[in-house]
């Protein structure tokens, strides 16, 4: 494993029992060093099991896994004092302070001392909890909940923090603090693997995105670069009014429409000739009386570009 | 070194957010406190009135002849008692009734001498030829009873088996008469009726112990329920235990601790040890209500017996069977709902099956025999041993064994699926 890569998987597959299909089926990841790294795909995807097997809280089935240099079969013990991990849960008890979270989680990753209050020192710090110390848990809001729940997983200077859809649930105003800590982090030289569905939020936050789904990464490279790949297969277009039922099936078996979504007056198609497409949409619209406010085509943002690899929508 | 600062900080940890849960103080201290008081007053009077109760008796009949088969029929008939006749059994023998009686076997043994027929016809030949001498000698029987049996159901046993003797020894009586008028030519209706104690062939019943304690030992309702209630509660860990078990779960603080490099043994010690401490501060102050409130309050002063490492071994082993369950139900169960169900019924179940809350002897024998299976018996029968046998260390050794293997049994489940668990 090179010096700039922190995280390297090859074919790695994991499956539960009962399952129809693996959770991870022989995936290929490398994350590099001080990288804020996306995980993106819908629910189901295989993002958790991935993320569990990076953290050493699941084993791969087969293939082969490097985790800061180490192989988590084996060293499990010393990968897990080198990351930080925040779940999806708040994950904290909820009848201790936030000093008494951080201690409590601080002393199981190894900390004591002087070393041990630096370190809360420092996570309520990042957070901004001074303020809440001393108070429960269970007697804050959300957005303070998630806060702590992040630093806990600084406690013990990690060389990775992995964020497992850390801001499901929370105010806008409490995810942007979340976010302007995470950059700062990552600005000084942290890497930050970073799972989501959202696809704002993985857009403004990483520099290099791995899109997932049925357990294979099905894209993975800088925001810029993916976009870049699937330019002209997707078309968009914005129309005066609702399409009727009929119409909508008249649109989906135009020859060239490989996928097609309804959101009230919008309308995204995946198609791999759009220009063609663009010219038998008109021809049925203008017999219907309908009116094309705005049409284009190529990817712009990530919905677009995960409807286009993968013919569905990511929240679905 | 780490892994010791480990674990201090783990039982800091749960003890804090035991400290801060006030409905698992008011189980764990609370709850054990009103009901000691509640039943301790209650029972002195309400224990007076379940005469229809059966009471276990061995019965063993050393005697051949008519005599002690007609004891034997005439204790069968008694409506109070559930005889266990062990006269044809061939491994048992005196000594085998005496012990079996003294381990808490049987609450009441009965043992009829070897040839009473004999001695008893031997006895009524004397009185006809006129000898004193065979009024001097009367025929000694025993009743062997638990010292943990209220008295007026000892008094209502031997009461019973004297007037059996009685009736049989007039029966031999008349049988005599009979034979005597029939020999002069004397045709009369004979009735039977009692004779003065002077003329009894029998002695009356004779009371004892198994030699350990005397009929002045018997247990008071405090002595019942203070440690009934205290096992009670200590077993009632098994609520606030498995609940911060699966909130641990449900709300992810698990699996954050799986991602740290942290041994498995550490959370589940972390969470032992604690709860060790509470089991032992519950039995302290439901002992101090006990001793010191109680008497101020109309109740018995509670005696605790002479064997305060007794005590303290009971505690330690109750307190490792309670935590053991309480670990293997929390490990088992997916929610708080289910293991407050579970855990807290099963509880109660134990609690009433075990005597906690209807003492044994007044139960059944089915129901008796069924308490055994619960280590809340074990443990008050380890106290009781203490409290009203004034047993030993040695005594309680069935008891403590029982109870520590239950607890090793519960707490070795319990790992191996935390560890599974935690994989």
């Amino acid at each position: 494993m090179k010096n700039n890569i922190v995280i390297e998987a090859k074919g790695i597959v994991k499956r539960y029992a009962g399952a129809d299909r693996p959770a991870v089926d022989a995936l290929d990841l490398v994350v590099p060093k001080g990288s804020f790294f996306g995980l993106l795909g819908p629910n189901g995807a295989g993002k958790t099991t991935l993320i569990s097997m990076m953290t050493c809280l699941a084993k791969p089935d087969e293939g082969s896994l490097m985790v800061c240099g180490l192989n988590p079969e084996k060293e499990s013990l010393k990968i897990k004092e080198k990351i930080g991990f925040v779940p999806q849960e708040i994950a904290l008890y909820p009848t201790l302070t936030a000093r008494e979270n951080l201690a409590y989680f601080g002393s199981m990753q190894g900390l004591s001392g002087d070393l041990l209050k630096e370190r809360i020192s420092y996570c309520l710090d990042v957070a901004k909890l001074h303020d809440y110390t001393d108070i429960c848990v269970y007697k804050y809001s959300g957005g303070l909940k998630r806060r702590l729940a992040i630093v806990v997983g600084l406690i013990n200077s990690p060389e990775i923090l992995f964020l497992d859809e850390p801001t499901v649930g929370i105010d806008p105003q409490s995810r942007h603090f979340i976010y302007d800590r995470l950059i700062e982090l990552n600005k000084s030289g942290m890497t930050i693997l970073y799972t989501s569905h959202y696809m704002e939020e993985v857009e403004y936050l990483c520099n290099e995105i791995a899109i997932i789904d049925q357990g294979n990464i099905i894209a993975c490279g800088g925001l810029d670069e993916l976009l870049g790949e699937t330019t002209n297969k997707v078309l968009e277009a914005k129309l005066s009014k609702e399409l009727s039922h009929d119409l909508k099936e008249k649109v989906e078996s135009i020859p060239m429409v490989t996928e097609a979504f309804f959101n009230s007056k919008t309308m995204t198609l995946c198609s791999p000739s759009p220009n063609e497409t663009m010219l038998a949409l008109s021809t049925l619209f203008a017999e219907n009386n309908i009116k094309v406010l705005s049409m284009s085509h190529g990817v712009v943002n990530l919905e677009q570009l995960f409807i286009a690899l993968t013919g569905s929508r990511l929240r679905e | 070194m780490i892994n010791m600062q480990r674990l201090i900080s783990s039982i800091i940890k749960e003890g804090k957010i035991l400290i801060r849960d006030k409905e698992a103080l008011m189980i764990l201290f609370i709850m054990p406190v009103i009901f000691v008081v509640i039943m301790s007053l209650a029972m002195r009077d309400t224990f007076k009135s379940e005469e229809g109760a059966l009471l276990g008796i061995a019965l063993y009949n050393q005697d051949q002849g008519e005599v002690g088969k007609k004891i034997v029929e005439a204790i069968s008939a008694l409506k109070i008692v559930q005889v266990y006749s062990l006269s044809n059994e061939k491994s048992v023998d005196e000594e085998a009734v005496k012990r079996d009686f003294a381990e808490g076997k049987y609450k009441f043994a009965f043992i009829i001498p070897p040839d009473v027929t004999g001695s008893a016809e031997d006895k009524v030949a004397e009185k006809f030829e006129g000898s004193k001498e065979g009024g001097a000698e009367k025929i000694r029987v025993r009743l062997l009873a638990d010292p943990t049996l209220r008295s007026d159901h000892v008094n209502l046993v031997s009461s019973a088996l004297n007037r059996i003797l009685q009736s049989v020894e007039s029966a031999i009586l008349m049988k005599r008469l009979k034979v005597v008028f029939a020999e002069i030519g004397l045709e009369t209706a004979l009735s039977s009726g009692e004779g003065t104690n002077d003329d009894r062939i029998f002695s009356e019943v004779t009371l004892s112990s198994d030699g350990s304690g005397s009929g002045e030992s018997m247990p008071s309702s405090v002595q019942q329920s203070v440690p009934a209630y205290s096992l009670f509660a200590m077993f009632f860990l098994v609520i606030p235990l498995s609940g911060t078990f699966i909130k641990e779960r449900m709300e992810g603080s698990l699996l954050r601790l799986k991602s740290m490099p942290v041994p498995s043994w550490i959370p589940i010690v972390g969470k032992i040890v604690p709860y060790f401490i509470v089991n032992q501060i519950q039995i302290f102050i439901i002992f101090m209500v006990g001793i010191f409130i109680m008497p101020l309050i109309g109740g018995d002063r509670l005696d605790i017996g002479n064997s305060p490492l007794g005590i303290v071994l009971v505690t330690f082993a109750s307190s490792i069977a309670a935590i053991g369950y309480g670990l293997m139900v929390a490990v088992f169960c997916r929610t708080s709902e289910q293991a407050t169900t579970f855990g807290g019924v099963s509880v109660i179940i134990l609690a009433a099956i075990g005597g906690i809350m209807v003492p044994k002897f007044i139960m059944p024998p089915l129901m008796q025999s069924m308490a055994e299976l619960s280590p809340l018996s074990w443990g008050l029968e380890g106290f009781l041993d203490i409290f009203v046998r004034n047993g030993n260390v040695t005594d309680i050794i069935p008891e403590l064994s029982m109870l520590l293997t239950f607890g090793l049994i519960c707490l070795s489940i319990a790992i191996i699926r935390f560890r599974f668990i935690l994989r």
